[in-house]
């Protein structure tokens, strides 16, 4: 792939955009630009360009399936139930019923709930006046500390 | 964990046993109703993490998240390739659904397991359908070389694991994950130590992957048929980055200097493969690279080893899971209407696909991780807990958001904007399942910015 691009790089590095189109990339007007898109598919070859995937030629399945939803190219009753079930158990089940059981889950850990604690008591204590918090975990007079000149 | 274990096996007669007519259906709707089943494991019952089932199988915050994603993304596996498989012989297309439900087995069993050895050999099984998928319906000759590439690098860094667990089990008596978490932090100071550490970690650093062994990503992102590079971009990455945080616990005194260079390598991954992506032609190249680099950061968020890093690199892996698994979907649409993934080709898009052009700009958003969603949540958890690390690596981590942005940028406006060249105007439309299956991408995505608390793992 390497050796492809390094014989075509001299080519494409001279091809410029606006010489591709034909004109400038302003005008919206449509031109026959079918040489142009040529060049730059010589990066990667195209599949051959009559038959797409399925081997007919061309054929948009919407002509034969104006409500072709994807699903099925043959049988339009099968591609239309399975777009409503994939829709159904996608969207209303997997989505909708599943997101309401993880937002009712139970608050894990109580972070919830400790915020809300957190906040009820820093009203409480700012309306009676009190410090939010004591400076000290522990009580110091309850430590005992070995004395100084010990090891 | 069997309530979704048994309905997943029992995909295989589903497979196989349903009429060719409504086959894809079937397997679709069983599929969706597993992945109802999977979300009840977000409701974690205990308080300390573990939820076992048995001694074997078990779930725990770090887990869920990942199993969910798992379950989600088998659906829309399936959804995504039935456009390209369904012209093949019906045994072909079973074959295929039988492949992506036997890796969703697989994956299901590796992120439940609480012994080492079993979440190793689940860890290698998850090779053999890949392989297959890839090498059998990738669409260009170079597939054997990208399945070679992805079968031999991955076998080259997991049988040191192998060699390292047993190591492990012959001086602890146990592998389970129950149980390493409460032994005392191994005295390691010997080369052999060194040596012994690394062959825990490699593995999963060449699956993350890590920037010196990335090289079969690209390869195999590319070759791939959309539902492999689906399975591969959102979930096949994650096991190493689950891999790496279950390691880490067991790995403890020797990490703090050992990580060093790795984490060096993941940064300096992000910077490369970004500006690796803003030269590409190749649309499926540029994501696949684009994967490398997120996962750098992720990387580089668990070696460091703190609660942020932890949380960061979870909440990242799911965001990019889903997200980068739409951008693929996306180029596959691209590429069954043009037959190419030359970007140049498929360009103006907007003009003709004016709703899918919201999918690919609202994909594009996710990826340069735009606030308020996921992704950013876990890149700036991972920014903030390096920059504590190191004050250095912000200029690192803050030039890779620089260029995730542009190359984010640079994806949207080359394929969407501009002027529609004139072979674009014959494409044929988008179908309604094509937007199903992006919607099924993104609307969980939206939705995890209303509860990231799914996704913050065991450190808060």
């Amino acid at each position: 792939m390497t050796s492809r691009l390094s014989r075509m790089w001299p080519i494409l590095a001279r091809v410029r955009l606006s010489s591709v189109l034909g004109s400038r990339c302003v005008s919206q007007t449509p031109k026959s630009n079918a040489s142009g898109a040529a060049t730059a598919s010589d990066l990667q070859p195209v599949s051959p360009a009559a038959q797409d995937i399925h081997g007919h030629a061309e054929v948009s399945p919407f002509e034969k399936n104006p409500d072709f939803h994807g699903f099925h190219h043959q049988d339009s009753f099968v591609d239309e139930w399975n777009m409503r079930l994939a829709f159904f158990f996608g969207i209303s089940v997997a989505i909708v019923i599943g997101g309401t059981f993880i937002h009712y889950l139970p608050d894990h850990g109580m972070r919830q709930w400790a915020r809300r604690e957190a906040e009820r008591l820093i009203k409480q204590r700012e309306a009676y006046g009190l410090p939010l918090m004591t400076e000290n975990y522990y009580d110091p007079s309850k430590i005992i500390l070995p004395s100084s000149g010990e090891e | 964990m069997l309530k979704v274990l048994i309905p997943t096996i029992m995909l295989f007669p589903t497979i196989w046993l349903s009429s060719p007519k409504w086959l894809w259906t079937a397997t679709t709707a069983h599929s969706l109703l597993i992945a109802l089943v999977s979300l009840a494991w977000l409701k974690w019952t205990s308080e300390t993490g573990w939820a076992a089932s048995n001694m074997y199988l078990a779930t725990d915050p770090l887990s869920t998240p990942l199993l969910v994603l798992t379950c989600w993304l088998l659906p829309l596996m399936i959804l995504a390739s039935q456009n390209h498989i369904t012209p093949e012989p019906i045994s072909r297309q079973r074959l295929n659904i039988t492949l992506l439900a036997s890796l969703q087995t697989f994956l299901i069993m590796a992120f439940g397991a609480t012994e080492m050895i079993m979440f190793y050999i689940m860890f290698e099984a998850t090779l053999i359908p890949t392989l297959i998928i890839i090498t059998r319906w990738g669409n260009q000759t170079e597939r054997l070389n990208a399945g070679t590439y992805f079968l031999f690098y991955t076998l080259a860094g997991s049988l040191p694991l192998l060699v390292a667990l047993l190591l492990l089990q012959q001086s602890t008596g146990t592998l389970s994950m129950l149980i390493l978490q409460y032994s005392q932090p191994l005295t390691l100071q010997s080369w052999g130590h060194k040596i012994w550490w690394a062959g825990c970690l490699i593995a999963f650093l060449v699956k993350m992957p890590l920037y010196g062994v990335h090289l079969w990503l690209p390869k195999a992102h590319v070759e791939a048929p959309v539902a492999g590079s689906m399975v591969l971009a959102a979930v096949l990455l994650k096991l190493g980055g689950y891999g790496m945080m279950r390691m880490m616990v067991m790995l403890d005194p020797l990490s703090k200097e050992l990580a060093y260079p790795f984490i060096i390598l993941a940064l300096w991954g992000i910077i490369m493969t970004g500006s690796i992506c803003l030269r590409q032609t190749d649309l499926k190249s540029l994501i696949a690279y684009s994967s490398v680099s997120h996962m750098g950061l992720v990387a580089g968020g668990i070696l460091v080893q703190t609660p942020w890093g932890f949380t960061g690199a979870i909440i990242l892996m799911i965001a990019h899971g889903l997200v980068s698994s739409a951008l693929f979907c996306l180029a596959n649409t691209a590429y069954e209407r043009t037959h190419s993934r030359t970007m140049i080709l498929a360009r103006g898009l907007q003009m003709i696909f004016p709703l899918t052009a919201v999918w690919w700009f609202v994909a594009n958003l996710a990826n340069l991780a735009l606030p308020p969603l996921p992704n950013l949540m876990g890149e700036l958890m991972i920014i903030t807990t390096m920059f504590n690390w190191s004050p250095w690596t912000i200029t690192l981590t803050g030039t890779g958001t620089l260029i995730t942005a542009g190359y984010s940028l640079y994806l949207f406006l080359m394929s969407q904007r501009g002027p529609a060249p004139s072979h674009i105007m014959g494409l044929s439309p988008f179908h309604t399942r094509e937007h199903l299956l992006m919607v099924m991408h993104l609307v969980p995505v939206l939705l995890l910015i209303t509860k990231p608390e799914l996704m913050w793992g065991w450190c808060h």
